[in-house]
């Protein structure tokens, strides 16, 4: 259902200001959202003012100098610092990106950071994912070649490999899903594109033997025709991919397809 | 004490797009141009009961508030139905790239709104 409120214990309270203590002159305003799950406080924006001078060039630079040098308590996903793991999706100056590769040059003013949109905190910047990995797996995102031997390679024609260009990119950052109203609305129900990317991924893979049921599985009013082409997750997607056209693919296929 | 995870800002926060704001205002203007069309059918259907009632609905349409209805539904129509092809093409599955849905939305922001100003000339005998 449609809240536009968040809910009482959601509600963010003004945090702390962490002043700078460097004496530096090119100092930058980032706002993070904090919440300590062991607090039993609301959630709440912490202010730190970071050298500029000594700090490198993507958001991830500046919080990992905020944990390291002002603020140790600061929880967030990281991994790979190359986007290519995925962990650090978060939003950052009201769109979702993946922090390492988001350069905070693009940013005008001060920074604001917030977890994923419409997740369950866990903590600070990390979202809980659960349900979105549990709808990962309904779409079952394996082979499935029943006849073919297993024991062979299954040729590929370079034409039906090209089809998985712009789906098997994707690293499952989940930017995309939490950017999309429809997804914050109907999220227990309505797959999301993150997931109906990688659905897509499986019905076009021409080794796949279970198109039409894989079709079936996700023709349904709300697992897929929620998607309203709002295309936020289309202009979040920090591997500029294109789930929303993947989306509308599906649902061609569903609408000249004889199943 | 028991310590509910909270829910992350979603709205409150999210930077609006082209896109996004296309989306909410076809949806909008969908729900106004039902309740419009109830409207006008109320209106039409009381030209049944004669000359007296078709004053009252001159007085509506010639008063502020009945100018702002007319004005507003012109634009309301027209951008409905701009959107509408939009969302037509897009069912096609064209215009899914970010500068072609970016271009399509301003053209369906500002072709209403170009629109409403010549259908508004029009009623006015100017073209």
């Amino acid at each position: 259902m449609v809240q536009i409120n968040l809910p009482k214990n959601s509600e963010i309270k003004k945090g702390k200001y962490f002043k700078d203590k460097t004496g530096s002159k090119n100092l930058r305003k980032i706002n993070i959202y904090r919440w300590d799950p062991s607090s039993g406080e609301n959630p709440r924006v912490d202010t730190y003012e970071v050298d500029m001078d000594n700090c490198p060039s993507k958001v991830l630079d500046i919080l990992n100098k905020i944990k390291n040098e002002i603020d140790p308590t600061l929880a967030y996903r990281r991994s790979c610092a190359h986007g290519v793991c995925g962990s650090c999706a978060m939003n950052m100056a009201g769109k979702n990106g993946l922090a390492c590769t988001t350069p905070h040059a693009d940013i005008k003013g001060d920074i604001d950071i917030y977890p994923l949109p419409h997740l369950k905190v866990k903590k600070d910047l990390i979202g809980d994912l659960d349900g979105l990995y549990k709808q990962y797996q309904s779409i079952e995102p394996w082979l499935k070649s029943n006849s073919k031997s297993e024991t062979k390679e299954i040729i590929q024609s370079k034409e039906d490999r090209a089809k998985l260009d712009g789906a098997y990119e994707c690293i499952m950052c989940a930017c995309c899903s939490t950017s999309c109203p429809s997804y914050w609305w109907n999220g227990d129900k309505y797959l999301g594109p993150a997931v109906l990317l990688q659905a897509y991924r499986w019905i076009v893979d021409s080794r796949d033997e279970e198109r039409k049921a894989r079709l079936k599985k996700v023709a349904d009013e709300l697992k897929l025709y929620r998607c309203h082409t709002i295309l936020n997750c289309t202009s979040a997607c920090p591997k500029g991919l294109n789930p929303a056209k993947a989306i509308a693919e599906i649902k061609k296929m569903l609408a000249t397809a004889n199943i | 004490m028991e310590n509910k995870p909270p829910l992350s800002p979603h709205i409150q926060i999210y930077k609006w797009h082209i896109s996004s704001l296309v989306s909410i205002s076809h949806r909008i203007t969908g729900i106004i141009n039902i309740i419009a069309i109830t409207f006008i059918c109320l209106l039409a259907s009381l030209l049944v009961f004669g000359e007296s009632k078709y004053e009252f609905i001159d007085l509506f349409l010639s008063s502020l508030i009945g100018k702002f209805f007319v004005l507003g539904l012109t634009w309301s129509f027209s951008f409905q139905v701009l959107s509408e092809i939009r969302h037509l093409v897009m069912d096609l599955g064209y215009g899914f790239e970010l500068k072609t849905s970016r271009m399509t939305g301003l053209v369906v922001i500002f072709g209403s709104i170009f629109f409403t100003v010549v259908f508004y000339l029009i009623g006015k005998n100017f073209l």
